[in-house]
């Protein structure tokens, strides 16, 4: 069970850095090993770990449950009438319960696969694979507005900063890659939280998430900052980092073996390093055609989600741990947000639907899948009924759906189940703060016991809740 | 380490020793399940904590366990919403023990021991009449935990709240006896709530020390067997003491100046002129910014610009530099708007302080306004304690803190200061309170001129408009899409708002259109039930009159809104709905007829009862009854004959035109007061009830208003109705006598410039915090402190010209292997740059950074921080702070996260800031300049050029390796390299980013 190296425990008392870790590791005349402590050297976990690394597919804005996965026949039967319902945004504002109009899905269902799972004809392809995937159809959260409950969806908290899960996995378990970042976010929302979502908040500064492009602009161009530079040839840029590797060695040999110092120093090494190896593995020209052809690469609908999911799987093959994939813009209703116009939903399960059906495919028969854990979801569900009347869904953090692939989990498999209407998760019922625990279950960490200290006392991403969902591990 | 037996001897007093030591032990280590243990002490503590008073017997004693891990919990979330303070169901009660003994209309709800409780049966689904909760059965491990806490004798610590001795919920309140044992006399002991003495100073080290100071640590190193460190060349002391003071390099031409000066006071005159600077203030401000986590966003979900923060930014380095007394920095700070002041710049910048408490990340888009409210609270609570007294309160919101004194109680008689204190304006995004910017007398002449004008023109216009309708004008009869009507166009006994009687705080606006007047007024939805508007129309003659309001109506108003007409036969109440759109020409909605006495009528709109939405209180008219407002404005519009009548008319009317946009023109220059980010007492002062569990909604004891016990050293003063009692919070936490307040902030400074504290965890004295290295230091110093009036820069002056601080920060091996952390200050400590000084550092040396002392410097027209473009030039300090979105240079190089309150910063070591440092193009830019200049200087070779840019960078001329390295980069190797000067800049610029990038850049030795 000892996981860590006794050393971190500098670490965790002040300035969470290298600083003290050096301090205090000058200060142990203990024999040491010859190289410098590395926090995120991989780690075994402390038991089996069903998943290495987790590749999570952000549907921003919160799809509807009820158009996507979750059928309900009621919502046909009774289209149009006027229905209680426990509106969580009415309820919180004026703490009173109203009627409603119930509004059917505008969109046809069908049985797919040996588990004879409902899809929507929103998501052809992703009906194809309903046999490798585990579906959560009983989920809640906190939050009734985008922020707070995206911000709670990564970090388990509504307004207190905290780290990602990302984060969180990473301090666990380290990264495989030397030459790479261990949690990487593709192109990210700068909205609804923006950078905390992927932040390492009160963890060190060495596990906090690695934006590569952000939204709102081409996955062609998304890239790490700063790992190119253009301004000075390439020539003058091996010179200089010679000349500096000089200065340095010169200034380390006044304190000899000084392990803050060396730490500097190797992150110049890996910065020199990922100049060279980061854009190769994003660089997507090398992939076959029929490859990127299965990711909808080529096609314009398709053509930019399919990009990032492509980038995931070869960042994952890479050895990064924990992959963000998002499909999200910068705005405060971000893209799945249909209060008004439900139709609009077509447009984004288009852009990814093939993406994903591609990268769960490509996973598998690359035989990643047995050992990436893929996670598709939002920050919550949506009505089943009208929002004023109108033409589209509000926010509905009481009953939504999620589903799973990979790591782990029993695939054609659904679990829990909602209301007749779709409104409230009543079985199977799985918080997100269970979902996190049951997610870092699968990485092999158990939750309650992956603590970190700050502010004078112990803190985890699932604060004092969550239970693992024993019923979905394989 | 140390903190350990303190801590256990005082767990030990309420039996948690057992646990604690495994808390202890492994909270220190990193072996995940020991944390888990230190975790699972604090937060289950609470649940052994109510049985230790009174009943030892185990039965019970399981039974409280279960209650406090399973079924408080599941009462909370699933039942208490239906049977609980606010509604009871069924005549159930579930959140008092009496209340399920009692029980509802079906009988007691729980028999302790039997299974055949109802309660059991309900939530067992045994009765298809009796499921609950209604909404889905409760997870079978819940039900199982419910039926064996009735078995083992339904132990609930929860007593009635109606009863005569109230104490609410006892996790959050404990018990009398049980708060006094754990709270108040145990930890008193703790070092950090002792009064600070002042020691006499040690007779140790006569032929090193210079200073008090000094003896202290050479008696200290004594004892362990230590001697200090030699001193550090001019060169080092040089740059640590400009980094550390003004948070600027030291120019060659500086440095030069000052190694060859042979002044024997020539340390001193240098510490005191940098004393002087105004770069102490921005660079010690910034220090404190980091304390009271400044930032100019609210950051969270959906974050917002707090385009006034600057003006607290400027207060801070400002107050810095006057040495502003830290009794009295504080105290402006909690409390600035209560205090009495001198002149207009005093009250400003007493105001300005207050945005201490604003400027927290809050999510302003909850929706649960209530509950937002008291998350505000909560975190003006959490700084306070941390910032001021180094003690995290935060953790007594839900539960009697674990480690440190300080119970439930007294969370909620603090929090009660601020509830009583207005922080935010609600609205479905809410927003921080602001305050008009006080003028001064130029600008109050300047105003008040303004408004006589405006006076005057209004005159006119009112004249012209008499002459218009007698001249048959027309009133419009609809005033749909107009924004404002003037009342002189509405035939009938007009009242406006502005000349009603207002009762309570309502906020005049113009923001949605259709209203009489200038403006309306609303309640923002607070103080329900506080707030009223009375209108007296003069009744000409007794009689029947029809009375209509007007309102501005809009989705978020109340649909409810009492209006109370006293007339002739009593008094009606009439509900208005102000959501839907007034049906008589689109401004009124009428309340009927009514008879009136002559004189004064009354008509009072208040928001009694409205928790739908906002009220808007507009205008009142009467018109005799029986004719129709429409119909008044048809008669003037019959009138209407001639064509010379239109023509005359057109004239009249083109007079209105003109005075008209006169008066809007004039309206639109009034002379600007902008806003101040500031807090005021709310209208109504209260105190307020224990949160159990932390949960606004509810309710445990009433607590009076009041501070911490343990660090209390009488009575807080009793509080006069309607203060908040903010300035006595202030008051209690500057005073002398207080045992945290000195030694926190002199520990804060001895951090800044020793790069550790003598606590080493600068915002935590309690006892997870560590103990002091050095108690007779800290506390000397501390008193000091207090003598010396409270005066910082005395503080750091002492300190600076110590010997201690210009030890070398070398280690050495004997040294190392007695005191490897340098706790005894053998040496001293190497500190990192701060991400503002790299920056400034690189901006200066190119001749780039721009020196203007404050203001704003958000670009104008900024609405939202993301994709903001960090272009500015000005020093570190002043580039915005916004919550989600840094310059990079800030993100990668550790500055204060402005998430969290935090006196320290940490200290990675992270391959983004070697990218930064290798490929951001300003660093490219930067250097390329800097190279230039350096081309330019009258300098006649290369190696004196090295020697300069070394100066400039690294402060001290380059050793014989460097010197090497570097000419071999500049110098070109042969012919075949271009000489050019275009390929010379590249060299020296390649040269300065090896400078810049290298570890004696970095850290300041």
């Amino acid at each position: 069970m000892n996981l860590m190296p006794s050393r971190r425990k500098a670490l965790q008392s002040i300035g969470c850095g290298f600083g003290m870790l050096a301090a205090s590791a000058l200060a142990q005349r203990e024999a040491r090993a010859a190289k410098p402590a590395n926090p995120l050297a991989a780690k075994l976990p402390p038991f089996a770990a069903r998943a290495k690394r987790v590749i999570f597919v952000f549907m921003q804005g919160g799809p509807s449950q009820v158009d996507t996965f979750d059928y309900k026949a009621k919502l046909r039967q009774l289209d149009g009438e006027m229905q209680t319902f426990d509106d969580a945004r009415v309820l919180a504002k004026t703490k009173e319960i109203k009627q409603h109009r119930v509004f059917e899905s505008p969109w046809k269902f069908k049985r797919y696969g040996e588990c004879g799972q409902y899809v929507s004809e929103l998501f052809p392809h992703i009906a194809e694979h309903v046999d490798d995937l585990c579906f959560l159809k009983g989920m809640h959260t906190d939050g009734v507005a985008h922020g707070p409950a995206t911000l709670f969806l990564h970090t388990g908290s509504i307004n207190l900063v905290r780290p990602s899960v990302g984060s969180w996995v990473l301090y666990g378990l380290g990264t495989e890659n030397d030459n790479l970042p261990g949690f990487v976010t593709l192109q990210p929302s700068m909205g609804n939280g923006g950078p905390r979502n992927y932040n390492n908040a009160f963890l060190p500064a060495i596990y906090q998430g690695t934006a590569v492009g952000r939204a709102g602009t081409p996955a062609t161009s998304a890239q790490i900052r700063n790992l190119r530079n253009e301004l000075v040839t390439q020539q003058d840029q091996l010179k200089q980092f010679q000349a500096l590797r000089e200065f340095n060695a010169a200034q380390l040999a006044d304190r000899p073996g000084d392990q803050e110092l060396e730490a500097v120093i190797n992150s110049y090494e890996l910065a020199w390093r990922m100049q060279k190896s980061v854009p190769d593995i994003l660089d997507l020209a090398g992939e076959p055609e029929h490859i990127q052809r299965m990711y909808g690469i080529g096609n314009q609908a398709t053509e930019d989600f399919g990009r990032q999911c492509l980038m995931a799987r070869r960042l994952c093959e890479a050895g990064v741990r924990y992959v963000q994939v998002n499909y999200s813009d910068n705005g405060n209703n971000p893209r799945w947000d249909q209060h008004s116009n439900l139709e609009k939903h077509a447009d984004h399960a288009l852009a990814t639907d093939q993406p994903v059906a591609g990268l769960l495919a490509d996973l598998k028969q690359r035989g990643l899948l047995e050992d990436t854990l893929v996670w598709w979801g939002g920050e919550f569900g949506r009505t089943p009924y009208a929002q004023a009347n109108g033409t589209g869904r509000d926010h509905n953090p009481y009953g939504f759906t999620m589903f799973l692939a990979g790591g782990g989990v029993k695939s054609g498999f659904s679990y829990g189940e909602t209301d007749e209407f779709g409104h409230h998760a009543i079985t199977g019922k799985v918080h997100m703060h269970d979902w996190h625990a049951t997610l870092l279950h699968l990485m092999g960490i158990d939750h309650e016991e992956l603590t970190f200290m700050h502010d004078g006392r112990p803190f985890r991403l699932t604060d004092v809740h969550g239970e693992i969902v024993r019923e979905i591990l394989a | 380490m140390s903190q350990g037996p303190a801590l256990l001897k005082r767990l030990r007093c309420f039996g948690l020793a057992r646990r604690a030591r495994y808390a202890f032990r492994h909270s220190g280590e990193w072996g995940l399940r020991g944390l888990s243990l230190g975790f699972s002490v604090c937060v289950l503590g609470s649940t052994f904590l109510p049985c230790l008073n009174a009943c030892a017997d185990e039965t019970n004693r399981r039974s409280l366990e279960i209650f406090e891990k399973h079924v408080r919990p599941a009462l909370v979330d699933h039942c208490i919403r239906c049977h609980g303070p606010d509604k009871q169901q069924g005549g159930l009660r579930l959140d008092t023990a009496d209340g399920w003994a009692e029980g509802g209309d079906s009988g007691a709800a729980i028999t302790p021991g039997d299974q055949e409780s109802l309660l059991l049966k309900a939530i067992g689904y045994d009765d298809v009449a009796l499921e609950m909760p209604p909404r889905g059965k409760l997870p079978d491990k819940t039900i199982a935990a419910f039926s064996e806490w009735v078995k083992t004798g339904a132990a609930d610590p929860r007593k009635s709240m109606i009863g005569s001795n109230a104490s609410g919920d006892s996790s959050a309140g404990q018990s009398e006896s049980n708060r006094d044992s754990k709270s108040s006399s145990v930890g008193r002991d703790f070092w950090s709530f002792q009064p600070v003495r002042a020691p006499a100073v040690p007779i140790a080290g006569e032929q090193w020390a210079q200073s008090d100071i000094d003896h202290f640590v050479f008696s200290r190193l004594q004892e362990q067997g230590l001697t200090p460190n030699p001193d550090v060349n001019r060169f080092v002391w040089l740059r640590r003491l400009y980094f550390d003071l003004t948070g600027l390099p030291p120019s060659p031409e500086e440095i030069e100046a000052f190694v060859g000066d042979e002044s024997p006071v020539a340390c001193e005159t240098l510490v005191d002129r940098l004393l002087d600077s105004k770069h102490f203030g921005e660079r010690w401000g910034r220090n404190w910014l980091d304390v009271v986590r400044f930032a100019e966003s609210s950051g969270g979900g959906r974050t917002l610009l707090f385009p006034d923060a600057w003006r607290f930014r400027d207060y801070v380095i400002d107050s810095f530099n006057r040495d502003l007394p830290y009794d009295q920095f504080l105290t402006q700070q909690i409390a600035g708007d209560l205090l009495e002041c001198e002149d207009a710049d005093q009250r400003v910048r007493n105001l300005t302080a207050t945005a201490f408490l604003l400027l927290g990340p809050i999510n302003y888009e909850m929706q649960d306004k209530d509950i937002l409210e008291m998350d505000i609270v909560d975190e003006q609570l959490d700084t306070i304690g941390k910032a001021f007294m180094g003690m995290t309160i935060g953790c007594a919101r839900c539960h009697d803190h674990k480690f440190d004194p300080i119970p439930t109680r007294d969370y909620y008689a603090m929090a009660g200061i601020f509830k009583s204190t207005r922080s935010v304006i609600h609205s479905n995004v809410s927003k921080w309170n602001t305050t008009p910017l006080p003028r001064s007398a130029a600008e109050q002449a300047d105003y008040e001129q303004h408004q006589q004008s405006l006076a005057k023109l209004e005159d006119e216009l009112k004249l012209a408009k008499m002459a218009w309708t007698e001249a048959g004008g027309k009133p419009q009869s609809d005033v749909s899409g107009l924004r404002a009507v003037d009342p002189a166009r509405v035939n009938g006994i007009v009242v406006d708002d502005s000349m009603a009687e207002i009762v309570g705080d309502w906020t005049e606006s113009t923001h949605t259109a259709g209203y009489l007047g200038e403006r309306y007024i609303h309640d923002a939805s607070e103080d329900r039930g506080a707030k009223r508007v009375i209108f007296r129309p003069a009744v000409p003659q007794a009689g029947r009159y029809q009375v209509l309001v007007s309102y501005s109506a809009s989705a978020n108003r109340s649909k409810k809104v009492p209006v109370k007409i006293e007339h002739a036969d009593g008094h009606d109440v009439v509900r208005v709905n102000q959501k839907r759109r007034p049906s008589i020409g689109g401004l009124f909605e009428s309340l009927g007829d009514f008879d009136f006495e002559q004189g004064p009528a009354q008509i009072e709109i208040s928001n009694r009862g409205t928790t739908d939405g906002v009220v808007i209180a507009d205008a009142v008219v009467f018109v005799p009854a029986g004719q129709e407002l429409a119909g008044l404005m048809q008669q003037t519009a019959e009138r209407m004959q001639s064509e010379d009548e239109l023509a005359r008319i057109k004239e009249f009317d083109d007079e209105v035109k003109r005075l008209e946009t006169k008066l809007k023109m004039m309206r639109k220059s009034v002379p600007k007061q902008p806003a101040l980010m500031a807090t005021v007492d709310a209208a109504a002062t209260t105190d307020i009830h224990v949160a159990i569990r932390g949960q606004a909604h509810l309710k445990g004891d009433l607590v009076p208003r009041g501070v911490l016990g343990a660090a209390s050293w009488g009575s807080f003063p009793a509080l006069s109705k309607g203060t908040s009692g903010r300035k006595e919070l202030a008051q209690w936490i500057s005073h002398p006598q207080h045992p945290l307040t000195a030694r926190v902030m002199v520990n804060r400074i001895w951090y800044w410039l020793m790069g550790r504290g003598l606590v080493s965890t600068v915002d935590n004295f309690g006892s997870m915090g560590s103990l002091p290295s050095h108690p007779e230091l800290l506390d000397h110093l501390a008193s000091q402190f207090v003598q010396q009036d409270w005066s910082i820069k005395r503080l750091i002056r002492e300190i600076v010209l110590s010997r201690t601080y210009r030890m070398d920060s070398k280690s050495t091996p004997d040294a190392v292997a007695i005191d490897p952390e340098n706790r005894w200050y053998w040496r001293m400590n190497r500190k990192r740059l701060p991400a503002e000084a790299i920056r400034d550092s690189l901006l200066s040396i190119a001749g780039d950074l721009d020196l203007t002392y404050g203001g704003s410097n958000i670009k104008a027209g900024t609405s939202i921080e993301y994709g903001y473009q960090f272009t500015s030039t000005r020093r570190s300090v002043y580039v915005p702070v916004f919550r989600n979105h840094l310059p990079e240079v800030f993100e990668v190089f550790d500055f204060a996260d402005p998430n969290t309150q935090s006196g320290s910063r940490t200290a990675s070591a992270v391959a983004s800031q070697s990218l930064w440092m290798m490929n951001h193009p300003n660093v490219i830019a930067r250097t390329e300049q800097a190279a230039r200049q350096l081309l330019d200087r009258s300098l006649t070779s290369d190696e004196e050029r090295i020697r300069f840019a070394h100066l400039q960078v690294l402060s001290r001329p380059p050793t014989e390796r460097e010197l090497t390295v570097a000419t071999s980069l500049i110098v070109p190797k042969d012919a075949q390299e271009d000489s050019s000067s275009a390929a010379s800049v590249q060299r020296y610029a390649m040269l300065y980013r090896v400078l810049f990038q290298c570890l004696a850049f970095r850290y300041l030795d």
